[in-house]
């Protein structure tokens, strides 16, 4: 098994978009710490740790939502104390905590998602889907870096020459107007030329081929079918309803059964998949090392 | 084999009464290396651009053009395409894609070939070219002749039978554009790959050519081998030739062979001249003040707190009315130098003053009013307007003022205009700012031999007129003949300072051609026209005049 990152960025985008639709439509807590565990351990691996400040914002932020929901919505039966005339319930605080917690849990996962997926995956996923707009997103992916850099170029020129007459905020907002407009015509009149080496490069004569590379290995083949076969797993017990979990007026799980027991399991074996592949890997590494 | 013929060839663009080409007639034969030279607008882009039929313009044609013995209009887009390489100018815009691998796919995908094909051709010309280093990197994040070799490749990625290069070097600092001429003799000489090049850096790519094709309004004047065109020319197509050539031509005779390269020129001089004086006499330079326009003390600087110092303890010290020169490689910090100098980055130690008042005291940017101005090295940067006449309407600019003559630019747009004309209407729109001291960054990129000459006309009448001028440049032979003193860059300061007789004489690498031929033989000869007159002086060996 090779590390996750490494594996075919379509299979990687399908683990992706599995995990965090079920932990979206499905809001029993079980299914929420299981993510929400998977999805910060995950990233911690990665990052070795992270920022601290990055940890901070995602604290704060579940403070922010746990607490918010309490206040507007006062259901439930189980009143905790009355505030502005206003019951403040037990019941509203879990559905709070338990929402924010998969909210940061899927911020987390977009998190490693964006570390992972380079802008040459992205494209070459959206290539599989439609190659015309891959084709267009790589020359704007291009030209962002390009422009910006023009207009600062185009600044710094107009700055000496005096655009700007003096320490004038209107002055400098006017000039600023004038440099974006001047660096789109720059952009217009550059595309004439990259137009022309496209088409001197036979642009437009026909079926074009797409090169990538990213090759479907036994791994990608592997790990495509777990993600889909556990994540019908669990589907199938949460569309039975055999995972599911009223927080109103009562908090009342409903009964798991063998169906939602062996869902929850495929679940966590989903979400923890990608650190169980990357401890193989690295206890591997350190076997393979150890035998010199 | 013949792979273009070209057969009474006229060309005229819409709306325009004159033909842009003149009955060309042209046959380029199969591992050939043609070089096309010519002042600006002479056609070379026109006559090119006919050769590959994705690029030819709109307009009246008449004549025949043939490729491999089928008229090129007949010819399967996709064959074309493939078969006629074509490169052009500008390294950044002809970029498609954001990634090195991909750009050079980009080709091989647009004619359809399979995957495993595209892997191979990819790898190899990677490989071929060195670029297996960089293959993983953003485009954006390369430099210039980096790009322009990305380029060449990935034209070269779908094998062609000819490559067609309209000025390839014209953006790119002296020494990345001698690596891109590098690569383009290997190319010929271990692929026998066909090449068509336009080019106005002649110094290198002339000894190597097969053939010199000259043009002039729209007509071939010349096409021959280099040495037999270089007997016939005139002055202003000379100047564009190589030092040795220009020297053969004042002084040679016909029975001599005309060297090229700065070996064959230097046993020209040797086989043929006395040596008894070694050296011309020499003049000594008044400056008309003492008192100094520009002064750096102990500058450093850095772009981020954790990055290295690109400026260290840089000491600068210009004259006011002198014109200073500053060369040195790439990357070496003389750009960050003149933004320093024009408090666009602020050192984090160090002084700087114009005219002997602290930057920091020019306050309200009045530093930027009638004292000093900066050239870029992207002219394209100056204008902002439609016209050249609005853009000089902008900056309050008094044409009649100037000491050249624009009128004739007036009505273009700024983008229109080609690498001389764009240099002059920028020159002209910074000047009207009134600046005492001027900064230029690389003011000679992409001119050709007439425009530097005229560009050099210019800086000195700027001179006589009590401006001050630093320069910096790549370009060794224009700062030779056009400064006062030099001073090298090296290492985030300036190592060594003098007159470009004293200057480029001490050299041994970083030198002018002539320098380099004359060595050991004379002392102090730097430019073409010092060697001719001390070589006039010593006299023939065999006595001839």
């Amino acid at each position: 098994m090779i590390s996750f990152s490494s594996l075919n960025p379509a299979v990687i985008t399908v683990w992706f978009l599995s995990v965090s639709a079920i932990a979206m439509f499905c809001n029993h807590p079980v299914i929420t710490i299981l993510t929400l565990t998977g999805a910060v351990l995950f990233y911690l691996i990665r990052n070795k740790g992270g920022h601290l400040r990055s940890h901070l914002f995602f604290l704060v932020l579940f403070l922010i939502l746990s607490i918010a929901n309490p206040i507007v919505s006062h259901n439930g039966a189980t009143v905790l104390f009355v505030m502005n005339n206003n019951p403040v319930t037990l019941e509203s605080l879990l559905y709070g905590i338990n929402s924010s917690a998969m909210i940061v849990g899927v911020l987390y996962l977009l998190r490693s998602f964006t570390q992972i997926m380079t802008s040459e995956k992205l494209l070459y996923v959206t290539g599989r889907l439609s190659p015309k707009l891959s084709m267009i997103m790589s020359m704007a992916i291009r030209f962002v870096p390009l422009f910006s850099k023009q207009g600062q170029k185009v600044n710094d020129t107009q700055k000496v020459l005096g655009l700007y007459k003096d320490d004038n905020f209107i002055d400098d907002i006017k000039g600023h107007i004038r440099v974006f407009s001047i660096v789109s015509t720059w952009g217009l009149e550059n595309g004439i030329i990259t137009a022309d080496s496209m088409e001197a490069r036979g642009y437009g004569t026909g079926r074009r081929t797409q090169m990538t590379r990213f090759g479907f290995t036994f791994s990608d083949g592997t790990v495509l079918a777990a993600s889909l076969v556990l994540t019908a797993l669990c589907a199938a017990a949460v569309a039975a309803g055999k995972i599911s979990f009223n927080f109103y007026p009562r908090l009342i799980s409903s009964e798991f059964g063998f169906m939602g027991i062996v869902g929850s399991a495929a679940y966590a074996l989903l979400v923890f998949m990608p650190l169980l592949i990357e401890t193989e890997v690295k206890l591997r590494w350190n076997y393979l090392m150890s035998k010199d | 084999m013949e792979l273009f013929d070209v057969k009474g060839l006229n060309f005229a663009y819409p709306e325009c009464t004159e033909n842009t080409l003149h009955n060309v007639d042209l046959t380029i034969e199969k591992g050939e290396f043609a070089v096309l030279c010519g002042s600006t607008g002479s056609g070379k882009s026109t006559l090119l651009r006919m050769l590959k039929p994705e690029l030819t313009p709109l307009g009246s044609v008449s004549g025949d053009i043939r490729f491999k013995g089928e008229s090129i209009s007949a010819i399967d887009r996709r064959a074309s395409s493939a078969s006629i390489g074509y490169v052009m100018q500008a390294p950044e815009q002809q970029i498609v894609t954001d990634k090195v691998w991909h750009e050079l796919a980009f080709g091989p995908e647009n004619l359809g070939m399979p995957r495993e094909d595209i892997a191979r051709r990819t790898a190899e010309t990677a490989s071929f070219f060195g670029i297996g280093e960089w293959y993983d990197r953003d485009t954006h994040s390369l430099s210039g002749g980096q790009k322009q070799l990305l380029n060449l490749a990935s034209v070269l990625v779908m094998d062609p039978e000819v490559i067609i290069l309209d000025e390839p070097t014209a953006q790119l600092d002296p020494i990345a554009a001698s690596d891109f001429i590098t690569a383009i003799k290997r190319l010929n000489q271990e692929l026998s790959m066909t090449v068509i090049i336009a080019e106005h850096r002649l110094e290198e790519i002339v000894p190597v050519c097969d053939r010199l094709i000259v043009m002039e309004n729209g007509r071939i004047i010349f096409n021959a081998p280099p040495s037999e065109v270089i007997m016939n020319m005139n002055e202003d197509l000379l100047r564009f030739m190589p030092s040795a050539a220009r020297i053969y031509r004042t002084l040679g005779n016909e029975n001599e062979e005309c060297p090229l390269t700065v070996r064959q020129g230097r046993s020209f001089i040797e086989k043929n001249f006395r040596t008894e004086i070694r050296s011309l006499p020499s003049q000594k330079k008044e400056f008309k003040s003492d008192s100094y326009a520009l002064e750096m003390k102990n500058v450093r600087f850095r772009y981020s707190r954790d990055s290295k110092d690109i400026l260290k303890d840089l000491e600068l010290k210009v004259r006011q009315g002198e014109i200073f020169t500053i060369v040195g490689g790439n990357g070496c910090g003389k750009t960050t130098s003149l933004k320093c100098a024009s408090a666009l980055v602020k050192p984090y130690s160090g002084t700087i003053k114009v005219f002997g008042k602290k930057l920091k005291e020019y306050k309200n940017r009045t530093l930027y009013k009638d004292c000093l101005a900066m050239l870029p090295q992207d002219v394209q940067t100056v204008f902002m307007c439609d016209s050249v006449r609005e853009e000089l309407k902008l900056a309050n600019a008094d044409i009649s003022s100037l000491p050249f003559d624009i009128s004739n630019l007036l009505d273009k747009h700024p983008y229109d205009l080609s690498g001389g004309e764009q240099q002059l209407a920028a020159l002209a729109r910074v000047l009207a700012a009134n600046p005492k001291i001027l900064l230029m960054d690389e003011p000679t990129k992409g001119l050709d031999a007439l425009y530097k000459h005229k560009i050099c006309k210019i800086l000195h009448q700027l001179k006589d007129s009590g401006v001050t001028i630093v320069i910096v440049t790549h370009d060794i032979e224009f700062a030779a003949e056009c400064s006062d003193r030099c001073g090298m860059f090296f290492d985030g300061h300036i190592v060594s300072v003098g007159t470009p007789d004293e200057f480029f004489a001490e050299n041994s690498f970083y030198t002018t051609a002539v320098s380099r031929m004359t060595r050991g033989i004379y002392d102090k000869i730097v430019t073409v026209s010092q060697a001719e007159e001390i070589c006039r002086l010593n006299g023939r060996k065999d006595g001839l005049k």
